[in-house]
């Protein structure tokens, strides 16, 4: 299904200069068009897996490395940061800290990185008119972006990123301090991308969503690659999970025990609500 | 003074556009050197004032006036009215008697030196003060950055002035935020001095804390958006000289040669005629 | 560089721009160093800080940009051109501190090294600040009444112009630039390692 490969991960393994072995012989490939979800609990990894796809990790910490990382062709121990940030754009889950600080609108932050790329400004013009208008930011062009709400902070790094045009989306924990109206209108925006066809590599807590958004799960364990495999087969792995400290979906893990209570055998776990509305109304009807 | 500082960079006032606001901020910014400069050139407390009567004229078609006046308030006139007795007094190079004053049974000389001295200091400062206000409360912060652009400074240098003046009221609402949860948690203003000392480091740690870790953050959401790519950055804002900006240009040009005249006939003091001062020992 | 296994070390390139970050980061904290001043009412200026804690985490360029920035601003938006040359006296207190650093008199465990800095901030540091006030500010009172009155009273008596600038400079300076520079000493040892990328001589 999909067939180009946009990240490759080559035995790859990073210790920073203060803490060794963060990850450790990491191998996968991910897709044009896929969405990839990174799950695991604090200190798994996942920010420094997120970092490796753009080349902060090596470049910006230092440290030691292992293996390759290839993104859209371009090795990221060759290519500085600036070089891989028209390949990859990267969300990071504090809203505010991320604003350039020195845009004085909306408009403006949405096209900051493209006028540090040099890009001519009638490109730079148009391209922030799209982002503005797809990311739901239409009206709030001359707002300063520290007057915008956090969910609304965080559509506008989005819509930086986007602006720029990358081959990879990472989002690392978006919506991790954000309020309920805040998860909704980032998980909203990411949903339309992916409806889209864009590539996304996405860490979050939010094990609910990332049922709805991925299509493969890379589940992450003091560095270590516990399991790489669809997003169905990864999150029923419920005793796994629990062992990490990671809560299944609730309608999984209740069809878990559910299954060990009534010694009921089901052909595969529901990760969705809907997948479970439809096997429990089939269980309600046989009995 | 910091509040005033604080409201400034905030500009709370609304943008108007009057000429002044119309006017390249290239053209007000060397109206601003070139002011502060003549101020320093001549010694002459009459003279010191027609410039500033010129830039609270100034400030009047900006429609800044309030502003201009209250920092002139707050800074110049209690500087004046400290200076200005105690200089007339105990200057120096006091040597002309103007008259003299009884206080308490002791006749008090007043100096006319020291009154001088007292006097067209502040106004000095005043003219600079005024006129670095009139560039700032009239310029855009959008074309202030486009002056820095076509200044042609380093990208590094015109990113940390504007980060700067965005960061600063963000900081003053966290640090008044601090202020708020401590006053909760009993911090009292009404203490001695060693205490004061004390709520001021309770209040600067967490918020040099929280801004340490922004700047990290920062760090990296700015290299993964190009800030080091080692290229021209693109300026979004455009700047260009219209006619008001070339009037002024006339303006000062015709002022200098003016100046250039009064300075090489009469002095650096021609009005008052002041004596230049050696005050190396 | 050779692909493979092998372990490769990689230099880190994100000092130069965390010291970007930082520069107008330690402008705004001097700047908010005066606001929390005026909140605390505590007796000093607390513009100056910043620079000292700048330079103790980031090292002398960082510190030393940073409060100059901090004038620069402060030149353009409210004290005029004059107030740039105060940003000379930032570069000062950041090389003070940064030469301190070097020799070991940095380390608040150790508070009798501390006293050669505290003297240089308190009495060496005035003289410099004497020279801005006379040359650029005339060297006349300060507008606040302490320090006028100090001024008055040591113009008065010694008829010395020089001295009672320097004095005057003393009672605003000691005060502030001691309890900036231990307060500075303070924060940098509450804060995570992580964040100082200057090694410290103890």
């Amino acid at each position: 299904m999909f067939k180009q490969e946009v990240i490759s991960f080559q035995n790859f393994s990073y210790s920073y200069p203060t803490k060794r072995n963060v990850l450790i012989d990491i191998n996968l490939k991910v897709y044009k068009g896929e969405v990839l979800g990174i799950i695991g609990p604090n200190g798994a990894g996942k920010s420094t897996f997120c970092k490796s796809l753009n080349g902060l990790v090596p470049h910006f910490y230092g440290g030691s490395i292992k293996g390759n990382v290839i993104v859209a062709g371009m090795n990221t121990l060759e290519h500085t940061v600036a070089e891989l940030s028209t390949k990859v754009g990267i969300v990071f889950q504090e809203p505010e800290n991320q604003l350039s600080g020195l845009a004085l609108t909306v408009e403006e932050e949405v096209g900051f990185g493209l006028s540090m790329l040099g890009f001519k400004k009638e490109l730079i013009r148009e391209r922030v008119k799209e982002a503005i208008e797809k990311f739901g930011l239409k009206g709030l062009e001359k707002r300063s972006p520290f007057e915008l709400s956090g969910g609304q902070q965080q559509r506008l790094a989005i819509a930086t990123i986007f602006a720029m045009k990358p081959e990879v989306m990472v989002l690392d924990e978006p919506a991790a301090l954000l309020d309920p109206i805040g998860k909704y209108e980032v998980f909203s925006t990411i949903k339309e991308l992916i409806a889209e066809g864009s590539t996304i590599v996405i860490a979050e807590h939010e094990i609910e969503e990332i049922a709805y958004l991925t299509d493969r799960i890379l589940f992450l364990k003091e560095g270590k690659i516990i399991s790489l495999d669809n997003t169905r087969n990864v999150l029923s792995e419920i005793s796994k999970l629990k062992e990490a400290g990671i809560d299944p979906p609730s309608v999984t893990e209740l069809t878990y025990v559910l299954e060990k209570e009534l010694g009921n055998k089901f052909d595969q776990y529901p990760i969705k609500l809907s997948e479970a509305v439809k096997l429990y109304s089939e269980v309600l009807k046989i009995k | 003074m910091s509040s005033i500082g604080t409201s400034l960079l905030r500009r709370s006032i609304i943008v108007k556009e009057t000429l002044i606001h119309k006017a390249d901020p290239r053209t007000k910014f060397l109206f601003f050197l070139w002011i502060s400069i003549w101020a320093y050139i001549f010694y002459d407390y009459v003279l010191t004032t027609i410039f500033l009567i010129g830039i609270i004229i100034l400030a009047i078609i900006g429609k800044i006036l309030k502003r201009i006046l209250l920092s002139v308030a707050v800074i110049v006139l209690p500087w004046m009215a400290l200076g200005v007795p105690i200089l007339s007094v105990l200057f120096p190079w006091n040597s002309t008697l103007m008259y003299k004053i009884e206080i308490f049974g002791w006749q008090i000389p007043f100096y006319y030196e020291g009154f001088a001295w007292g006097l067209t200091w502040p106004l000095r400062i005043g003219v600079c003060i005024t006129s670095a206000l009139l560039f700032y409360l009239t310029t855009n912060p959008a074309n202030l950055i486009a002056l820095l652009f076509k200044l042609k400074l380093p990208f590094r240098f015109i990113y940390a002035f504007a980060a700067a003046t965005q960061l600063i009221p963000l900081l003053v609402d966290e640090a008044g935020t601090i202020y708020q949860a401590q006053l909760s948690r009993g911090l009292r203003t009404d203490v001695g001095i060693i205490k004061r000392i004390w709520n001021f480091l309770i209040l600067i740690v967490p918020l040099t804390l929280s801004s340490l870790t922004k700047v990290q953050i920062r760090a990296i959401a700015l290299e993964s958006r190009g800030f080091s790519a080692p290229v021209i950055k693109t300026c979004p804002y455009d700047i260009r000289f219209k006619n008001i900006d070339y009037v002024f240009f006339i303006g000062i040009a015709i002022a200098t040669l003016i100046m250039v005249y009064v300075y090489t006939v009469y002095g650096f003091s021609p009005i008052v005629h002041l004596k230049q001062y050696f005050i190396s020992g | 560089m050779e692909k493979g296994e092998e372990e490769k070390e990689v230099i880190p390139t994100g000092a130069k721009i965390l010291a970007i970050v930082m520069i107008p980061t330690i402008a705004a904290l001097n700047y908010v160093g005066g606001v929390i001043v005026e909140l605390t009412k505590a007796p000093i200026w607390g513009d100056t800080w910043a620079t000292i804690l700048g330079t103790l985490i980031s090292g002398f360029w960082v510190g030393a940009i940073g409060g100059f920035l901090y004038n620069i601003i402060m030149a353009l938006t409210l004290w005029g051109l004059p107030a740039w040359v105060w940003g000379t006296a930032n570069i000062v207190i950041a090389f003070i501190t940064w030469g301190c650093m070097k020799l070991g008199w940095t380390d608040l465990k150790k508070p009798i090294k501390l006293i050669i800095p505290c003297i240089i901030f308190g009495f060496i540091y005035p003289i410099y600040t004497t020279a801005i006030s006379i040359f650029i500010f005339g060297g006349g009172p300060l507008y606040k009444p302490l320090p006028a009155a100090v001024y008055a009273a040591v113009l008065a008596s010694t008829e010395n112009f020089w001295l009672a600038n320097y004095v005057q400079n003393l009672v605003t300076e000691i005060p502030d630039k001691i309890i900036s520079f231990i307060i500075s000493l303070i924060i940098v040892s509450r804060i995570p390692k992580k964040f100082i990328l200057v090694r410290q001589r103890s």
